[in-house]
């Protein structure tokens, strides 16, 4: 029983309904000062519906809120603010014109005696910031130019900062703030959390990757259809206990190990691919001479830190690159392959998962269903006229397949909680039927439940003979899904590991740069 | 719906019967709001894509032009000046797409420069001044054939309605069911994400153009077949009266958001307002003035409905 009496904050009787969608159902949270809190769930829990009521970002509920024992009712983000209450938001909703000092600082400016923006305080407030975060990021560039990795990074500087100039800076939610981050950035952002809860900050952290919750988290809250299921100590419980608090079964997490060692023949051949750019592009890292292959049936996974090119080697393969003079060769079943668009690409049979799902991946505004049916609609149309029955059962089919949640195939796809989100994406691409796969951070988002899926799915997939090239900044679940692991850094491939040779101290090595990891 | 409820309510009365709701009264309205409809109709996809069309005006006073000048002064028969006028205003069309799609200039940018263009082009193929049309068979005349455009079917349905409304039924199948619209829904709603997912965006994005030029340039017939002359001066401002047709039907200037029956609703809810407020001898003056009310009104309106479902 979490004692509410020194408790921070409280939640109690916390209902909110999205028209027929209940999303949080009676759900109660209390944290304690200085410690950190996990919360934990399946995809459409409703773990960022109660997050965003504490933060004031949803203001018509039912239930109420104490603040060190004071009742409260906000009204809006800012009364949260006021409060102490500071959010970094799992969608990340950054100003895209603006530079990264802008974002930052938007809505509460340094002002010169001028009344004029103090943008040389800002920008040096802004560096500070995310050097301690660690990243050497030029506070004058536009949020729109940067990698999804380095926008939630933006996103954590921008709470971060709030959180420090607030005056009462007491609880600090961060929704999945290390979804797009790799091994490096996310050390770097647990020793800020280590310093905050040292001030006595409660943090309340959501991520779908155990390996976290069990490292950061004093104690964790599972959540279960809108309510809480139970809150336990992550050191001691084990994850089937987790798992079945969030599923209501019992369920072994699992990668579906691949058990073929033997692959058909070579599907994709990369020799001393590299792209040269006109002009130097702030930010990216394109190709500069990777050799790599792909056997038909073969999951190969693409490991690197932030910015060591993998992003940049799928949407080249793709035909998605900003152009730019392409040498070294690409081979696609045999056969020269040089996509001038992604159109080009998926008649090749190639199919690609973008890494920043609102921003490249959706339609928001849209169904369902017509998100799915977007890529493979010529195959769903007789003449141009798209056959409704035909397309509703490919959707449902989909649906089913990936287990995704949404009240109906038309309901739109901005509603879906993160994860289904995401799987969505997914979905648009299997209904084309791709020989093909090039996966960026497909599970960026997705609860263990659905990971675990996707991982079958993966199998399922590679066993009928397609290709997968899976980038990932997740390690564990590259050596627990992957045939091969491939290293990038810098554009170059400075690893190239089969399964039995590939551990996490290995690729993170190489990664790195360190002596021991070049080895291939 | 309520608007004609309103509207009905509102006629006034001659022997005892509501001429609002007299049958060539309604044929009247319908043919009044034929031209704005139809291009209403190829702004709607421009819109969906989260574009604009600007120049729908300017080329409607071109085709105009082109259609009484082509009859009139060089003597062609009305089949080969319609397909020559379609084919210019489509084509003016594909050059403005061309112009967003492939080189990127924002859709408000280029066809504003359309606009100028298709005026100057009308005002120097006209040298300035309206060509009036003369029915006959000599020189100097257009075939009699032409003032079919005038006329009505059993004297009830006018020809420019009929053709409105047939455009207008096709435009809303086509909206729901084709695969090209799916792609212009998509562009709109996520132009990267549509690429991505292998929209072929440039082709369809210079399609949408083509049609919104093409459907002008039908409109621009109508209009010289209605009035029996092409000015270089027509249809100025009809773009606004356009986009407001579309607006009012709900569709999002975003884009990606919207239905061609909407449009077609728009369009007619414009006319019937006209017509009602002529038919009570409101001032001209006034007349606007109530008109841009209803616009905010309805664009409120739908804004409510979509919050509240
Ligand atoms: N704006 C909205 N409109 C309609 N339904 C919504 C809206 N926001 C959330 N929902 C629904 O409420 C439920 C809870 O969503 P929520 O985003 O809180 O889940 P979550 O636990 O954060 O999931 P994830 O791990 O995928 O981020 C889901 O079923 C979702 O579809
Ligand atoms: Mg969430």
């Amino acid at each position: 029983m979490p004692d509410s009496a020194g408790a921070l904050v409280s939640m109690r009787g916390i209902t909110k309904r999205f028209g027929g969608v209940l999303a949080c159902d009676d759900a109660e949270l209390s944290v304690r000062a200085g410690e950190v809190r996990a919360l934990l769930g399946e995809n459409g829990a409703g773990k960022s519906t109660l997050m965003n009521v504490l933060a004031g970002v949803i203001t018509d509920h039912e239930g109420g809120i104490t603040v060190a024992g004071r009742p409260c009712r906000f009204r809006g983000p800012a009364d949260a603010q006021a409060a102490g209450i500071a959010m970094i938001h799992q969608e990340l909703d950054l100003v895209p014109g603006l530079s990264v000092a802008e974002n930052i600082f938007l809505g509460r400016e340094p002002r010169t005696r001028l009344r004029t923006v103090d943008t040389r305080k800002m920008a040096a407030a802004a560096r500070a910031q995310l050097a301690e975060l660690g990243v050497d990021l030029d506070p004058s560039r536009a949020v729109g130019s940067l990698r999804v990795g380095e926008q939630q990074l933006v996103e954590i500087a921008k709470a971060l900062l709030s959180n420090a100039l607030s005056t009462a800076a007491r609880v600090l939610v961060m929704d999945e703030p290390t979804a797009a981050l790799a091994d490096a950035e996310v050390r770097l952002l647990f020793a800020t959390i280590t310093r905050l809860r040292e001030r006595g900050v409660a943090i309340i952290y959501i991520s779908h990757r155990m390996e976290e919750i069990e490292e950061i988290a004093d104690r964790a809250t599972v959540m279960r259809n809108g309510r809480v299921a139970g809150t336990v100590d992550p050191r001691t419980a084990t994850r089937r206990e987790v798992i079945e608090l969030m599923v209501g079964r019992a369920e072994d997490e699992q990668f579906g190990h691949a058990a073929t060692t033997d692959h058909g023949q070579v599907l994709l051949e990369v020799r001393d691919l590299a792209v040269h750019a006109g002009r130097p592009r702030p930010g990216r890292t394109d190709p500069a001479g990777i050799d790599l292959t792909v056997g038909a049936g073969e999951i190969v996974g693409l490991a690197g830190l932030m910015g060591a090119g993998r992003t940049e080697l799928l949407e080249t393969l793709y035909g998605a690159a900003p152009v730019g003079r392409l040498t070294g060769s690409v081979r696609l079943e045999g056969r020269p392959y040089a996509p001038s668009g992604p159109r080009a690409a998926l008649a090749r049979g190639v199919g690609f998962v973008p890494e920043d799902r609102r921003g490249s991946g959706l339609q928001l505004d849209h169904s369902v269903g017509h998100n799915i049916a977007l890529t493979a609609l010529r195959s769903l149309c007789t003449a141009g006229v798209v056959r409704a029955r035909r397309e509703r059962r490919s959707v449902r089919e989909q649906i089913e397949a990936l287990a995704i949640r949404a009240a109906s195939a038309t309901v739109a796809v901005g509603t879906l909680s993160g994860g289904n989100q995401q799987k969505v994406v997914f979905a648009r691409q299997l209904l084309a039927r791709p020989r093909l796969l090039l996966l960026d951070e497909p599970t960026r988002g997705i609860d263990i439940g659905a990971k675990a899926e996707l991982y079958r799915l993966l199998q399922r997939l590679a066993g009928e003979g397609i290709g997968i090239l899976f980038a990932s900044s997740e390690l564990p679940e590259l050596l627990g899904v992957c045939d091969r692991i491939v290293v990038l850094r810098g554009g170059r491939v400075v690893a190239d590991l089969p399964r039995h040779r590939a551990d996490q101290a290995t690729v993170l090595a190489a990664a790195m740069g360190s002596a021991q990891g070049a080895g291939a | 719906m309520v608007v004609f409820v309103v509207a009905v309510l509102a006629s006034p009365q001659r022997n005892g019967e509501l001429i609002f709701l007299s049958l060539s009264n309604l044929g009247n309205v319908v043919r009044a709001v034929s031209e704005i409809g139809i291009i209403a109709i190829g702004m709607t996809f421009v819109i969906l894509i989260g574009g604009i069309d600007l120049s729908v005006g300017a080329v409607l006073g071109l085709s105009a032009v082109g259609t009484a000048i082509l009859m009139v002064d060089n003597g062609w028969g009305v089949l080969p000046t319609v397909l020559v006028v379609l084919l210019i205003g489509a084509a003016f069309g594909a050059l403005q797409g061309v112009a967003t799609a492939v080189i990127g200039i924002q859709a408000f940018i280029v066809t504003l420069a359309g606009l100028q263009v298709a005026r100057g082009l009308a005002r120097i193929w006209s040298g300035g001044v309206g060509v009036p049309i003369a029915y006959g068979d000599g020189p100097q005349q257009a075939p009699p054939s032409f003032e079919i455009l005038r006329g009505s079917i059993n004297g009830v349905l006018p020809v420019p309605a009929v053709i409105f409304l047939v455009i207008g039924a096709i435009a809303v199948v086509v909206l729901r069911t084709t695969a090209f619209a799916r792609h212009v829904y998509a562009i709109g709603g996520n132009e990267k994400a549509a690429r991505l997912a292998g929209v072929p965006v440039t082709r369809v994005k210079i399609a949408v153009f083509t049609i919104a030029g093409l459907l002008t340039a039908v409109a621009g017939i109508i209009h010289a077949g209605q009035l029996s002359q092409g000015s270089p001066n027509d249809g100025i401002g009809y773009e606004l009266n356009a986009i407001a047709a579309v607006v009012i039907g709900g569709t999002s200037l975003a884009g990606g958001v919207g239905t061609m029956s909407g449009t077609l609703a728009g369009a007619l809810l414009l006319g019937i307002l006209t017509n009602i407020l002529g038919l009570n001898n409101i001032d001209a003056n006034i007349q606007l003035l109530i008109t841009g009310l209803v616009i905010v009104a309805a664009a409120g309106l739908q804004k409510l409905r979509r919050t509240v479902t």
